[in-house]
């Protein structure tokens, strides 16, 4: 194929941004012509820029929330939605902390739903954990809980990240208590997820939520917790992730601006090489998760045919 | 004999008229200075006041600072910004007057050569490599190493702030002690006074208004300094108000460097945009004040002597 | 003997000998101490920063300074960032020295004492106390957003520019101002116009000390990070571009912004990388603030 030439102007969320950014290297060797910006601010800021007709493709690592495509639409911005790979969300907390190694989706909630603002311990959660503890397909509870200290870092509103936790954890039980879907808001929110694997390996009883691929490459700063979503404690793993046996994998996308491509064709060959087997392998070298064959198959089937 | 008569005496049109240009020039570049200002003034006041008309007044007296959920309470970052301001002035208050008391009444030419190039170093330190410094090594090594502080502290900040404002401190108290004139020591010796005599109580009480200014000029950068915070004090998403130094916090400045590495960018519905340019005016109209209350100590430095 | 003791008697008291003087002792013990912090924090910090940056600076020290950012830590480098930083301090000389020159010339040769030049004065000293975010900001809402040029190379220099001005005109009117009144005397005496006995006499005599203050001021824009950020210099990566207008009408980073987007990467070697950026980015600094100072030595006259 010859070279193309063109501008890419890229952003979105901070864990698709690594894989994006080895694309776009790897397809710069190959076209020389092309210039290419990515930057990682936050899935909902990227969709900000996006729908605002700002960049040419949006990294997200949830779908696009309903107002967020309102406002596109009401732009007259057309996309095409491809799902490129897997991540898990990982429950993190300190290697000092013996006392933890499984917490449900109800010890979740208790500890960081909309419920738990001012609880400055973990045994602060003990009453509410038992309130909950009458719902059922939320996991067993795993009160009580330590008297320790709790300290909270975690990614803030404009993260991806954020929305997937949430909607795993936390909104379903809100709605069953008719509260608010959203997290507590008294804790250390950062994008950076190096902030956070920080913000939660420098304290010995800290919480805290992270990618998998992030939480995985500083295995020796933190300690990954077994998740119960309602059916047992599973440890987050490539395999238990790729699987759906870990109750908090999500799917990692690209949001493509299809009315650009007329003018750019630099955006068509650019997708183009992401989803062939050259560009799609950025993904595990990012060490996230590949798709699977079929799910591969059908996204290059909806980038063919759109 | 030709008469000389004052017309011979003007210069001739040519070299007038570039005079003329020149001047004119030069008056437009001291202009361009008071355009400069007013430009910050303008864009401030425009886009804060454009965030006071479209906020909800509550959001500005509420739990925390998070603008992404449009709470926008004021006093949380700016109880960020007093705490780590004064973590700093206890760090750079005794060391810069202390280093400036030395070097103005006791050092020698050989301890002047080396104090003044080690204050000269720090004070070239870019802020960015004192926040990696107080990530990396002041927040392990003397927070955490003595209290059960997270990483990310106002203190660590705190004190990474104190070091990048004790040269400034240090040189406008060595000028302020310099700026005693010498009959007032030599008043002093002559009646048997020992150094330090002479040092604390002629020539410290005489310098105290540039003292004052210095640190009052200390203050002001400590305010205004946003990348350490932003890399070592955490809480940049949005922070609860709290006066805990040894938890993370979030000041006015690291408060706007979030909003702009964000979506500000883009202006909408969110209230992001204007809301960095309210945070920015509260900012100027704190370290201009300090700095005019700076400028009067200085004043009376000068009218003394 | 009276009852408070008379000057002659202090002298004597301490002439003789009167018990041990500790509170020197210890105000001088305070004073070495506070020297011996400030000392050994810099030590700290240098030794610190030097260690964590010998992996990359030792292994692969040409390929880090000649690659572009990349998320790949083994691929990484600061090419884009001294290109940008080098653009951006070449931007900041162009415009703030005429300008910053030409203001404090005018204050300080041409201008009379009125309260219009008093004022100007004022604003000046208060412009140089203003935290460099909020320049960030007028650079925001005026190149960015008002004048809509983006978020390019030209709008981080020029809102550089803008910061270091009243530097640069308070140094220069320091400079002006040491040049004693016989030197102009000596000009306007065969009958020079004010400019010509600026250009002539005062300027080339003034000339070290405005050097001088350009450099320091130069070296003070190189290490700024806040305004950068505020006017959108890039967080991410992203492609070299191709020749000059490109690279200032494109995408741009700095070192500071470098070492500010680094420090919160996840990946354990980006924290060598970080490192190694600082050590890059003060040893400049510290070569250009050395040879100002040691301009200054050697120039500096005596009248």
């Amino acid at each position: 194929m010859a070279p193309v030439t063109g501008t890419l102007t890229i952003s979105g969320s901070s864990t698709v941004e690594p894989i994006t950014s080895i694309v776009a290297e790897d397809f710069k060797a190959k076209n020389p012509g092309v210039n290419y910006t990515v930057d990682g601010p936050g899935t909902g800021d990227g969709f900000a820029l996006f729908c605002n007709g700002e960049t040419d493709i949006s990294d997200a690592s949830r779908k696009i929330k309903d107002e967020e495509a309102a406002a596109c639409e009401a732009k007259g911005i057309h996309y095409v939605e491809l799902k490129i790979g897997i991540d898990g969300i990982s429950v993190i907390t300190s290697p000092a902390n013996s006392a933890v190694t499984c917490l449900s989706f109800l010890d979740l909630y208790a500890l960081l739903g909309p419920e738990s603002q001012g609880f400055a311990k973990w045994s602060s959660a003990n009453a509410l954990a038992g309130e909950l503890a009458s719902l059922e397909g939320f996991g067993d509870s795993h009160a009580p809980y330590p008297d320790a200290a709790l300290e909270v870092t975690a990614p803030g509103e404009e993260s991806g990240t954020y929305d997937t936790f949430v909607e795993f954890a936390i909104t379903k039980i809100a709605k069953a208590r008719e509260k608010d879907a959203v997290t507590r808001p008294d804790y250390t929110a950062s994008g950076d997820d190096n902030v956070i694997i920080e913000g939660v390996s420098g304290s010995d009883t800290s919480l805290g939520w992270v990618g998998f691929a992030f939480a995985d490459e500083n295995k020796e700063s933190v300690k990954l917790l077994e998740v119960d979503g309602g059916k047992g404690c599973v440890a987050p793993t490539p395999e238990t992730i790729a699987s759906n046996e870990y109750p908090m994998s999500r799917p990692l996308f690209i949001y493509v601006n299809t009315d650009k491509e007329a003018t750019n064709p630099a955006i068509t060959a650019f997708v183009d090489y992401y989803l062939s087997d050259a560009g799609i392998a950025a993904v595990t070298e990012a060490d996230y998760i590949a798709l699977g064959a079929d799910e591969l198959a059908a996204t290059r089937a909806t980038w063919d045919g759109h | 004999m030709t008469r000389l008569t004052a017309l011979d005496l003007r210069v001739a049109p040519r070299r007038r008229r570039r005079e003329a240009i020149v001047r004119v020039t030069f008056a437009a570049a001291a202009g361009l200075t008071v355009v400069v200002s007013a430009a910050i003034v303008l864009s401030l006041i425009g886009n804060a006041l454009s965030f006071i008309a479209k906020v909800d007044l509550g959001a500005l007296w509420s739990d925390g600072w998070f603008p992404r959920r449009g709470l926008y309470d004021i006093k949380t970052i700016v109880a960020g910004t007093l705490i780590i301001a004064g973590i700093a002035m206890l760090v750079a208050a005794p060391l810069g007057i202390a280093t400036a008391l030395y070097l103005s009444e006791y050092a020698g030419r050989r301890t002047r050569s080396i104090l003044k190039p080690v204050l000269e170093l720090l004070a070239a330190i870019p802020s960015v490599v004192l926040g990696f410094f107080a990530l990396t090594w002041i927040s392990p090594n003397l927070i955490q190493a003595f209290t059960d502080a997270p990483l990310f502290s106002m203190a660590s900040a705190g004190i990474a702030v104190g070091i990048l404002v004790t040269p400034l401190v240090s040189s406008v108290a060595e000028d302020a002690m310099h700026a005693v004139p010498d009959y007032l020591r030599e008043a002093s010796y002559g009646l048997g006074a020992r150094r330090r005599t002479t040092s604390v109580r002629v020539v410290a009480p005489a310098a105290v208004s540039g003292i004052v200014a210095a640190l009052l000029l200390g203050i002001s950068r400590a305010i205004g300094e946003t990348m350490i915070v932003a890399i070592a004090a955490g809480a940049t998403g949005g922070s609860l108000f709290g006066l805990n130094p040894l938890a993370p916090g979030q000041t006015m400045t690291a408060a706007m460097t979030a909003l702009a590495i964000g979506s500000d960018q883009v202006r909408g519905s969110a209230l992001t945009f204007e809301s960095l340019f309210f945070v920015g005016l509260l900012l100027f109209v704190m370290t201009l004040t300090l700095n005019l209350a700076s400028e009067a100590f200085v004043r009376r430095v000068r009218r003394q002597y | 003997m009276s009852a408070t003791p008379s000057a002659a008697d202090l002298v004597a008291l301490r002439l003789r000998g009167g018990g041990f003087d500790w509170k020197s002792y210890v105000l001088h013990g305070a004073m070495l101490f506070a020297m011996l912090i400030a000392l050994g924090i810099l030590i700290v910090l240098l030794a610190d920063v030097a260690v964590r940056a010998l992996p990359v600076l030792t292994g692969r020290p040409i390929d880090f300074l000649t690659s572009d950012l990349s998320s790949r830590p083994a691929r990484a480098g600061i090419a884009q960032g001294l290109v940008g930083s080098l653009l951006l301090v070449l931007f900041v000389a162009v415009l703030a020295l005429p300008i910053g020159v030409g203001a404090a010339v005018y204050l300080e040769e041409y201008a009379r004492d009125t309260r219009i030049t008093r004022f100007v004065r004022t604003n000046i000293r208060n412009l140089a106390g203003v935290p460099a975010i909020v320049y960030g900001l007028l650079g925001l809402a005026v190149f960015v957003t008002l004048l809509g040029l983006g978020k390019i190379l030209i709008v981080g220099g020029l809102t550089l520019a803008i910061l270091v001005l009243p530097i640069v005109v308070i140094t220069t009117s320091e400079a002006l101002r040491a040049v004693p009144g016989s030197i102009r005397e000596a000009a306007l005496g065969v009958g020079a116009t004010r400019w010509e006995t600026v250009r002539s006499h005062v300027l080339p005599y003034a000339a070290p000390g405005i050097l001088t203050g350009t450099i320091l001021s130069l070296a003070r824009a190189f290490g700024e990070t806040a305004p950068l950020l505020m006017v959108g210099a890039v967080a991410g990566t992203f492609s070299a571009h191709g020749g000059l207008i490109e690279q200032v009408t494109g995408p741009y980073t700095a070192l500071p912004t470098i070492v500010f987007n680094w420090a919160g990467q996840p990946q354990d070697d980006f924290r060598s990388l970080t490192a190694a950026t600082i050590v890059v980015l003060v040893a400049v600094i510290l070569l250009v603030n050395g040879t100002a100072i040691v301009l200054r030595n050697r120039y500096d006259r005596r009248w």
